[in-house]
């Protein structure tokens, strides 16, 4: 058996698809997203219903405290609104309490998550190159892998590099070389068992060394992915002990045409939309860090 | 007292006696048992102000250096840019207090990608930024790190002053009385 099974195998109830997830993921791949299961999936959850509601109740959506029917707070949200918070309040579940293996404290892993998907989502719609709703599901859960790290090693994942040391290089190559793979590929193996799109499996392989067009591996999404997570980077929202030990690839510059304008005003948007998203949640988690 | 000073003001500390400060966010302080905390500074600086007489202390975790990237955001979250969050700071730890001349001031943060060849540079700008504003208005840096490619933790109780530093289970002590 491989290091990536094992690891895979010792991360417990997390080794079995989260089936909302799974399921929004597959039909923004395939390309038809149908409202009407959304909502079945949305009825079905006691959690995401209670999200829906208070959204639709918030001064967001011009109606606070007058919706009580569930039915009615899912046609007044639309599609785009829904779909969003099933994925945040799944992510929620799914990241909140990890991260320990990288430093990170509660909910920080959720803020990079969500801000990788905000960010995505944004660079797909304003350069037109992709769904922007495969970007933000993928920008999701490009890092998946540390959920792995973090449930099959714990606080233990990079005990060997001793107390105060700041190793240089890339974050990736250290993990290889301390857990014998890197976070990236061990998402895709991931979302490989939950039988998520490949599509969607081959961005969260590469979202760290996307390859240029015309070598093999190549797609636009996995670019975006791979710009949206240095917004999520430099924004601050996510970082721990890997600090800021990435590179960023010469061909998605020129590809997104990702510039400092852009991607400083990709920050702003991002943070925005973060900082309004907890502030509308009523029991916001701790305000926090980067 | 201004609308967001009074707000800043109003920070309690958790029951570990901490303030956290959030990225694009500042609190201030004049409580002597409460820590002034920002977590893992990457790109993002973070700036400690406290003034040793009047007890009052102040921390600022700003993202990106000039507000012009988008004023209309920068009117509702000044704590997001340099150049409308230290001015902020400065001015709410003056109402609680706090004089210009005895202030102590250090700096973290301001770190780098690794391949970084001067397209972002969001970090270095950052540290431009701080350099600058500071040179113009006679602020001495008391105590500093930055650049690198590290995060850092940045930590000063109200109590004692004291700057420090944390990262990967260490503490460097940046500043003491």
């Amino acid at each position: 058996m491989g290091r990536i099974d094992t690891l895979l195998d010792q991360c417990g109830s997390l080794s079995s698809a989260p089936v909302v997830i799974a399921r929004v993921a597959s039909m923004l791949s395939s390309g038809e997203y149908d409202p009407g299961e959304v909502e079945k999936l949305i009825l079905a959850d006691e959690a995401i219903s209670a999200s829906v509601l208070r959204a639709v109740n918030s001064a967001q959506y011009g109606v606070p405290g007058r919706v009580f029917d569930l039915r009615e707070g899912i046609i007044r949200l639309g599609s785009n609104a829904l779909r969003q918070i099933v994925l945040q309040q799944k992510s929620t579940e799914m990241f909140g309490e990890a991260g320990e293996a990288y430093g990170l404290r509660r909910q920080d892993l959720w803020r990079g998550a969500i801000g990788g998907a905000f960010a995505a989502e944004q660079i797909a719609e304003d350069r037109r190159v992709c769904d922007p709703g495969l970007a933000y599901v993928t920008g999701l859960l490009r890092d998946i892998g540390k959920l792995v790290v973090d449930a099959a090693m714990g606080a233990k994942a990079f005990r060997t590099t001793p107390a105060g040391v700041a190793p240089t290089g890339r974050f990736v190559e250290e993990e290889r070389e301390l857990l014998g793979v890197d976070h990236a590929e061990l998402g895709a193996a991931l979302a490989e068992r939950w039988g998520l799109p490949t599509r969607i499996c081959n961005a969260i392989k590469l979202h760290h060394s996307p390859a240029p067009l015309g070598k093999p591996g190549a797609d636009v999404l996995t670019d975006v992915v791979h710009a949206a997570d240095f917004i999520t980077l430099w924004s601050g929202l996510c970082v721990g002990d890997d600090g800021l030990r990435y590179e960023l690839a010469e061909h998605v510059r020129e590809s997104l045409e990702f510039n400092r304008v852009a991607a400083e005003r990709q920050l702003v948007e991002t943070m925005v939309r973060i900082r309004e998203m907890e502030d509308a949640i009523s029991d916001r988690p701790d305000r926090g860090a980067a | 007292m201004s609308e967001v000073a009074r707000e800043i003001k109003a920070r309690k500390p958790d029951e570990h006696g901490r303030v956290v400060v959030g990225v694009s966010d500042l609190a201030l302080s004049a409580d002597p048992d409460a820590t002034l905390i920002t977590y893992a500074l990457g790109s993002c600086i973070g700036v400690t102000i406290y003034d040793p007489v009047a007890r009052v202390g102040g921390m600022l975790h700003f993202m990106l250096p000039r507000s012009t990237v988008n004023l209309e955001k920068a009117a509702n979250r000044p704590a997001m840019f340099g150049d409308t969050g230290i001015p902020l700071l400065f001015r709410s730890a003056y109402e609680l207090g706090a004089q210009k001349e005895r202030m102590i001031v250090c700096a973290a943060g301001g770190a780098e990608v690794l391949n970084d060849d001067g397209h972002f540079r969001v970090g270095t700008r950052n540290r431009t930024m701080l350099r600058k504003l500071f040179w113009k208005n006679n602020i001495l840096l008391s105590a500093g790190e930055t650049g690198g490619n590290k995060s850092r933790t940045l930590v000063m109780p109200i109590g004692t002053g004291q700057v420090s530093i944390r990262n990967r289970g260490q503490e460097v002590v940046l500043w003491a009385a």
